[in-house]
């Protein structure tokens, strides 16, 4: 969409919502929570009152490229970072991927392990919130408790205090490690093009050390405490295997020369629903596989696979939809570079019927498996003589023109894509967003969910609930970024007949 | 001064997301105000969630300021929160964990959580698009916004116990 008619949609757009609101006759029920941003789902009814189809709509970040032009390039690893409060350092290290290949130039070895400590650090992290507070409140608490249980204080209760405590000291612990070397985490002054801007003091290596054994121990603790709860759970594993959590989809992720998974560097693999490579392609060749469909539903861009062509919202060994995060990297994978994790990342298959995984749902489980990779790395590189080396950067030289990152996000596959002029002030920017690369798979599930609980008219009880465990699984997050409390809006649920008009909607007051 | 000031005045939001800077301003400029108050802290954070908790802990009174995009009032509107409505909107908070719950969780863990709390959460216009000047509507809330804060910013640090 271009600037101008991107704007008229925009505030189209705004007036439909103000209309919605005055014009708003429904039923008020427990809304979505914790989801990252804002998301509305409108669901288009046909003349029997079944789901003719169901839409996701987010909040787009808007005016990255206008915000970036005539900047420095060496700027963008700061503006990035301060873009999402979620995965900061995500794009922070994708930022800096793209300036080393925007002034040619190879981290020193030292710099490059450094930066994977730092990145596998942030993974932990990160997925640890999403297993403790986001996502996996369903699985410990249960998708039938109350939403004021189904946060982290409900997950206390089940997992125990002392547990409670040791998630929530690990993951400081693990900020204060990524604060060590770039300062402030939703700042950091870290990446550079060659390299880091800190080596790591060797009297400093003593406590990183311990901190990585802690990170695994807790790591393979989360793994033992979700698969007797939740997999040895005969409900939990029916509803995780059952049809309305499924799709056929391809799946992409970043593996090492050994088609292991590396959230930090490697090549894009995709494979088929049936697990067969489809493609593999380093950063710089992105545009020749990844497209952006739109619809007119959705601000949102829905990637596909570029030489298959967008053949619609469709499931099978044809499609060219992909998903990406934590299933997408193990289906788009050979397995694990590190021993506990691929001990995991065989039973997770041996126990969820072989290769690929189509749950959605599994995207749980999957994250742990991940976990317990990025701590074992971790233990890796916090052992190797080379990580107290001083050589941390390599002082660029080359004249700069174009630059393509790509890192595994916790969230997906996130591209950035700078062009710039010979002083290196940028003349073009372009993301591609893990959610953007989910896209596509997420308005699948969404619809195939309310398809499942809205019969003749008749909306059931669950059907918020069960939308949201469709897509929480991803972990989207939905507007890369804004901060404004919510109390609001999260999630909006529309519903209009075969006339399209407006007959119910589910919000949070 | 004691460590932690007994009070601490957070402003949260996103510097370059246009009105969702707004409570990061609003802390900056009560900064200075507040300079000379020995009970007083003042921070300005693009953090949330979780991390929230490490700034409240062993605090005895908090001062929140922020975005927010109710829909319900018009741009600039100034939203006052106390604890009364805490539960019911906060509980769900999408981004991480809402206030109610950071101080759930925290008192559950056994932590010293602040007995007073108040947010001040200014409606916004426009947090999603790239930029770093605040919609006129939301500028004009800066002044009023920080005054209300320093006033009860100050209210609760003469409530705070006698070092």
């Amino acid at each position: 969409m271009n600037p101008t008619t991107q704007e008229a949609f925009n505030q189209g757009n705004l007036r439909a919502n103000a209309a919605y609101q005055s014009a708003r006759r429904s039923v008020t029920i427990n809304p979505i929570t914790r989801l990252e941003g804002h998301g509305r789902i409108d669901i288009f009814l046909d003349d029997k009152g079944d789901v003719e189809r169901a839409y996701l709509r987010v909040p787009e970040l808007r005016g990255f490229e206008v915000f970036s032009l005539g900047r420095p390039a060496e700027d963008m690893p700061q503006i990035t970072s301060r873009i999402c409060g979620v995965c900061p350092t995500s794009h922070h290290m994708a930022s800096t991927k793209a300036l080393d290949d925007l002034y040619k130039v190879e981290s020193t070895s030292a710099g490059r392990k450094i930066r994977e400590l730092v990145y596998n650090t942030f993974i932990l992290e990160d997925h640890a919130l999403h297993v403790f507070v986001l996502g996996g409140a369903d699985f410990f608490v249960g998708p039938e408790a109350l939403p004021a249980q189904r946060n982290i204080v409900g997950v206390i209760g089940k997992v125990g205090l002392e547990a409670g405590k040791k998630v929530i000291s690990t993951r400081r612990r693990l900020r204060e490690l990524i604060a060590y070397f770039g300062g402030k985490v939703v700042h950091p002054v870290f990446g550079l093009p060659g390299g880091v801007s800190k080596a790591l003091k060797p009297e400093d290596l003593p406590k990183f050390k311990q901190l990585a054994q802690d990170g695994l121990e807790f790591a393979l603790w989360t793994l033992s405490v979700f698969r007797k709860l939740v997999h040895g759970d005969p409900v939990y594993l029916k509803m995780i295997t059952s049809d309305a959590y499924t799709h056929k989809t391809c799946y992409m992720g970043m593996v090492d020369e050994q088609n292991k998974v590396n959230f930090y560097d490697g090549k894009l693999r995709v494979v088929d629903c049936t697990g067969k490579e489809v493609c593999k392609f380093a950063a710089q060749e992105y545009l020749d596989y990844v497209a952006e469909h739109t619809e007119p539903w959705s601000y949102m861009k829905f990637t596909f696979l570029k030489q298959r062509g967008w053949k619609g919202f469709v499931e099978g060994p044809d499609t060219s939809i992909y998903s990406v995060a934590p299933l997408a990297r193990l289906n788009a994978s050979d397995g694990m570079a590190t021993p506990e994790a691929q001990a995991a990342y065989e039973s997770f298959y041996k126990t969820l019927g072989g290769k690929p995984v189509h749950y959605t749902l599994a995207n749980h489980l999957a994250r742990i498996i991940e976990m317990v990779y990025a701590a074992e790395r971790m233990v890796q590189l916090v052992n190797d003589p080379e990580i107290t080396s001083p050589e941390v950067r390599r002082v660029p030289t080359s004249v700069p023109k174009v630059g393509i990152g790509v890192v595994e996000a916790p969230r997906g596959t996130l591209f950035h894509h700078y062009e710039t002029d010979e002083k290196g002030l940028i003349s073009k920017a372009n993301m591609i967003v893990a959610t953007g690369n989910n896209a596509a798979r997420i308005a699948m599930s969404v619809d195939r969910a309310a398809k499942g609980l809205i019969k003749g008219g008749h909306v059931s009880e669950g059907l918020l609930n069960e939308v949201e465990m469709a897509f929480r699984a991803y972990d989207p997050c939905l507007g890369c970024a804004t901060h404004s409390l919510p109390g609001h809006l999260p999630l909006k649920v529309s519903i209009y007949d075969h006339d399209r008009r407006l007959v119910q909607q589910l919000v949070q007051d | 001064m004691p460590y932690p000031a007994k009070v601490l005045v957070l402003g949260l939001g996103n510097d370059i997301l246009t009105d969702d800077a707004v409570g990061l301003q609003v802390a900056n400029a009560a900064h200075e105000a507040l300079a000379g108050d020995p009970h007083i802290e003042v921070k300005a954070t693009t953090e949330m969630g979780l991390a929230l908790l490490d700034e409240i802990v062993d605090r005895e009174a908090v001062v929140i300021v922020d975005s927010v995009q109710t829909g319900k009032a018009p741009p600039g509107h100034i939203h006052e929160i106390g604890p009364e409505d805490l539960p019911s909107l906060f509980a769900t908070s999408p981004h991480f964990l809402g206030v109610g719950e950071t101080l759930a969780l925290g008192r559950l863990l056994g932590l010293a959580m602040p007995r007073q709390i108040r947010i001040f959460a200014i409606e916004v216009q426009d947090p999603f698009t790239l930029g770093t000047h605040l919609s006129a509507a939301v500028q004009q809330a800066v002044a009023p916004a920080v005054e209300r804060v320093i006033a009860q910013a100050g209210e609760f640090a003469a409530m705070t116990t006698p070092a």
